[in-house]
């Protein structure tokens, strides 16, 4: 190859790949300084999430338990992975590529594959999901890595050194710890240098292993993808990046004897002594970091606790430490992403969640399958701050107010970009206008696209009629040529860039991208929208439905509910704390608080059955694959 | 060494029969019966709807031009890595691995502000009046955030190869009177093809597999096997169709790793 290239030409070659590369980095490392939160948006120079960062337990707690399991996992990985490697190559072939097979197997699987059938496991196995599931998990997938690095290596070894060890009088451990390892040792260390890098970026298997209370930087942005990442991340990506390049920097400047280079790239770094005792250094830290952990976690049965499963960026963060403070008792908080990603997981109930924060048709189909707990009223008084309607709306799906205490509440809109639609916008329909193609951005989920489909038709939007099902389904496949993308919550992000003129959206996100971007305007269009309530609920596998009550009891306070919703922005259902809001303009909002008997055509979603979702999936999949 | 390190096999036999073949066999299960437990096939055969045929179908060409694409980017910048001095190996290569260092959603999501229409990008082609580039949503996106995120892994397997192949055999080459073209045709890309092979493998399967990169920028308007299999899981909650068609996928991956055994028999092909 080299005669065909010039120097010149191959340097502008590596570094347009790099600029390929590295381009996302950069990107990153600049949102790191950006004071708006939006990273659609440039709002000036700002240190503050750095600083804020150092101040984020949460995300610390997160960096930790990553670093702990990339370690942990790696290392172990390492170590059964090397030994089976001797054991492998002493095989016969047959065996050999059995087991070659097998180690490919994790490394090939898609990753939600592998990631749910380890979910299965565990859920049928009744282990509980935490620290521990998600280090199995990332062994499995470490050892092949270290595996096919360390084999290679292996066939090159010559036998007759390990057979002249044990002829010179070495007993066979010995030969193998004097003489075999030493020569392996640079493919281990590249071996396990992989393994922790991929148990680092892995988030798929992470995501369907882990438990309550248990975040890795991964399942944590996973979490903040919906909501907008929060620009801390961006800091701490940051820091870890020049991290690890400052490392490169230095390994490359020390001159490294030439016979000490071996094959393996990798090895330029791992070779170097600093290198070593600086790895024993933060494994020694992590090992006892995790031993006070660990006893810490043996007083656990005896400190009162609540574990709450709640939306994503759901709850102030502060609220839990004062309910920490003021009650005793200790919140190990779980989030999740859907509705149908917390259903099975409380179905199975090897979480023993106490406190949950499902939507309307879900605590339906709850209590439908025996899944919840009543209610005792009496241990939450606070519960009388929800206004009464909040209740009579909630009886659609809990019919006698036994099972639920509404959190939060809100209705599902058009969002529009003033600058870019110049008619007055009060009908669904305008999200079929040929005019604005490519400008319109559509929720993501089944039943929020259908529900604009069949509103706009004038049917109900629990309809489980096929006729009218598929009307609605014509619908949104005539609509799809025009819409942008389909999205859950980056409406937010996108709308504030100015990326699309529409977006159906809820109207907690409505306050708060009015507040960066004042172009935009909400509106509840004339055919009537969804108007939905995420309510508290006891699951039976509840082992602490005091504590649960307590909890339910202190969100419902009127300034718990009050810093809850200005942290969130999602409309309360609490009048005591509607009344303390100080900005007039906000207590009075009518994007936040909407006068309901103002508008026809409001309904709830309600539990369509098993039938029927299989139903809407088939018609939405029918839809997206246009 | 003997057969007698057979019992070394102990941890890694009971880890992969519990942490991989019996989590494979309750997929399996999950895909052959339905919600009450009886034996079908219909999980399995619900691939040939035509939505999952077109979902399947636009996977494998999708993944099937990203590793194109990424062979070709790859096995040029591989060579000239092989030669560069050796000092400066570990440098480039770990160039390669930290990326991954910062975490793959945030570097997919970067490509989202980079590519919008309002993005990075277009302001800076907007700057020098240049034409606006317009592939957020769109298969293109996709096939950029599948070459972005796998390309390190066809690089540094043909890289090894490359690395592996004695000098003495090409100057022989040389000598023998074999010009550039011969030599790299006959001798050097033979003797990569371990490296090649193991790379496309690494870049293809992921890329088959994806769900997130095609939610991320496609805006979630182009369905691949991957978003498919996710939704039935999270969305649907319908396990056993999710189950049969990953038992699908299975069957692909399952053919590339035959193809991949076949071509490179000793497993010399490595990432590392």
């Amino acid at each position: 190859m080299k005669n065909f290239l010039s120097l010149q030409a191959r340097r502008v070659y590596i570094g347009l790949i790099m600029l390929f590369l590295y381009a996302p980095i950069i990107t990153l490392i600049v949102l790191s300084f950006n004071a708006s939160r939006s990273r659609a948006k440039w709002g000036g120079f700002t240190l503050n999430w750095y600083r804020a960062l150092f101040e984020n337990e949460a995300v610390m707690q997160a960096l930790y338990n990553t670093l702990a399991i990339a370690l942990l996992s790696s290392l172990i990985a390492t170590v059964i992975g090397t030994i089976s490697c001797i054991a492998i190559n002493g095989m016969k072939k047959r065996g050999r590529t059995i087991f070659m097979g097998i180690t490919n197997i994790p490394m090939l699987n898609a990753d939600i594959v592998t990631g749910i059938s380890l979910m299965l496991l565990f859920i049928s196995l009744g282990v509980r999901f935490g620290f521990n599931t998600i280090l199995l998990s990332h062994i499995t997938f470490n050892i092949p890595y270290v595996i096919l690095s360390v084999m290679p290596r292996m066939k090159q070894l010559n036998p007759s050194v390990y057979e002249a060890a044990l002829d010179l009088g070495a007993s066979p451990l010995k030969a193998y710890f004097k003489v075999v390892l030493p020569d392996l040792m640079p493919a281990i260390q590249s071996g396990f240098l992989m393994a922790f890098t991929m148990s680092l970026d892995d988030f798929i298997i992470t995501h369907f292993t882990k438990g309550p209370g248990i975040d890795t930087l991964s399942t944590k942005i996973y979490t903040e993808v919906k909501k907008g990442i929060k620009p801390e991340m961006y800091a701490l990506s940051t820091l870890i990046f020049v991290t690890v390049l400052v490392l490169l920097v230095l390994v490359n400047k020390t001159p490294v004897p030439e016979k000490k280079i071996r094959r393996l790239p990798v090895h330029g770094l791992t070779g170097k002594p600093w290198f070593k005792y600086g790895l024993t250094g933060i494994l020694l830290l992590l090992i006892g970091g995790g031993l006070i952990f660990g006893i810490t976690g043996l007083d656990e049965p005896k400190i009162e606790q609540v574990i709450v499963y709640n939306w994503g960026e759901y709850l102030d963060p502060e609220v839990i430490k004062m309910f920490e403070e003021e009650t005793g008792i200790q919140v190990i908080y779980d989030e999740f992403e859907t509705n149908e990603i917390m259903y099975p997981k409380v179905e199975a109930g090897t979480s023993a969640y106490d406190v949950i924060c499902p939507s309307d048709y879900m605590i339906e189909k709850m209590i439908e399958n025996d899944l919840l707990l009543e209610i005792d009223f009496s241990r939450i008084p606070n519960a009388a701050n929800i206004g009464e309607q909040y209740y009579e709306q909630s009886k659609a799906f809990d019919p006698q107010n036994k099972y639920s205490v509404p959190y939060c509440w809100g209705t599902v809109g058009i969002l529009y970009n003033k600058t870019m639609v110049e008619e007055p916008v009060d009908s669904w329909s305008i999200l079929w206008d040929e005019r604005y193609k490519n400008n319109i951005l559509m929720q993501d989920s089944v039943r929020d696209a259908f529900m604009v489909a069949l509103k706009l038709s004038g049917y109900s939007m629990n309809s489980i009629d096929k006729e009218e099902l598929r009307q609605a389904k014509e619908l949104l496949i005539r609509q799809q040529p025009l819409v942008q993308a389909y999205v859950v919550d980056q409406v937010r992000d996108k709308m504030i860039g100015g990326e699309a003129a529409l977006g159906v959206i809820y109207s907690g996100e409505a306050i708060y991208t009015k507040r960066e971007n004042s172009d935009l305007e909400y509106v509840i269009p004339k055919e009537g929208t969804n108007v939905w309530i995420d309510s508290w609920v006891i699951p039976k596998t509840s082992k602490n439905k005091e504590n649960a009550e307590t909890f339910i009891n202190y969100m419902c306070r009127a300034d718990i509910a009050l810093m809850n919703f200005e942290y969130i922005t999602y409309s309360t259902p609490n009048d005591a704390a509607r009344a303390l809001i100080e900005d007039e303009d906000i207590r009075n909002s009518t994007i936040a608080f909407p006068d309901l008997n103002q508008y026809d055509h409001l309904e709830t979603f309600t539990y369509i059955g098993e039938d029927g979702d299989a139903l809407y999936n088939k018609l939405w999949k029918e839809v997206k694959s246009q | 060494m003997n057969k007698k390190k057979f019992w070394l096999m102990g941890p890694y036999l009971f880890w992969s029969i519990a942490f991989i073949i019996i989590p494979l066999c309750m997929v399996i299960y999950y895909g052959i019966t339905d919600k009450t437990g009886s034996l079908t096939w219909e999980n399995i055969l619900s691939i040939s709807t035509p939505e999952h045929l077109k979902a399947l179908g636009l996977s494998l060409l999708l993944s099937f031009i990203s590793t194109l694409i990424c062979l070709i980017l790859a096995y040029p910048l591989a060579s000239i890595l092989t030669t560069m001095s050796r000092n400066q190996h570990s440098f480039i290569v770990l160039i390669f691995i930290l990326p991954m260092w910062m975490n793959f959603l945030l570097r997919t999501l970067a490509w989202q502000t980079l590519l919008e229409k309002t993005g990075v990008i277009n302001h800076i082609l907007s700057f020098f009046r240049l034409p606006s580039l317009n592939i957020i949503n769109t298969p293109y996106a996709i096939v950029l955030g599948m070459v972005y995120n796998f390309l390190p892994f066809m690089v540094l397997p043909i890289y090894n190869s490359l690395s592996k192949i004695d000098k003495n055999i090409i100057n022989a080459a040389r000598d023998l009177g074999a010009n550039g073209v011969q030599t790299f045709l006959r001798i050097t890309f033979p003797l990569s093809l371990p490296g090649v092979i193991s790379g496309i493998t690494m870049v293809f399967i992921p890329a088959l597999t994806t769900f997130v990169i095609s939610n991320l920028l496609g805006g979630s308007k182009i369905l691949l096997i991957g978003n498919i299999i996710e939704q039935e899981f999270t969305q649907a909650s319908n396990w056993h169709i999710g189950s049969g068609l990953s038992i699908v996928l299975m069957i692909f991956i399952l053919i590339s790793m035959i193809v991949s055994a076949l071509l490179d028999k000793d497993g010399e092909g490595t990432l590392l």
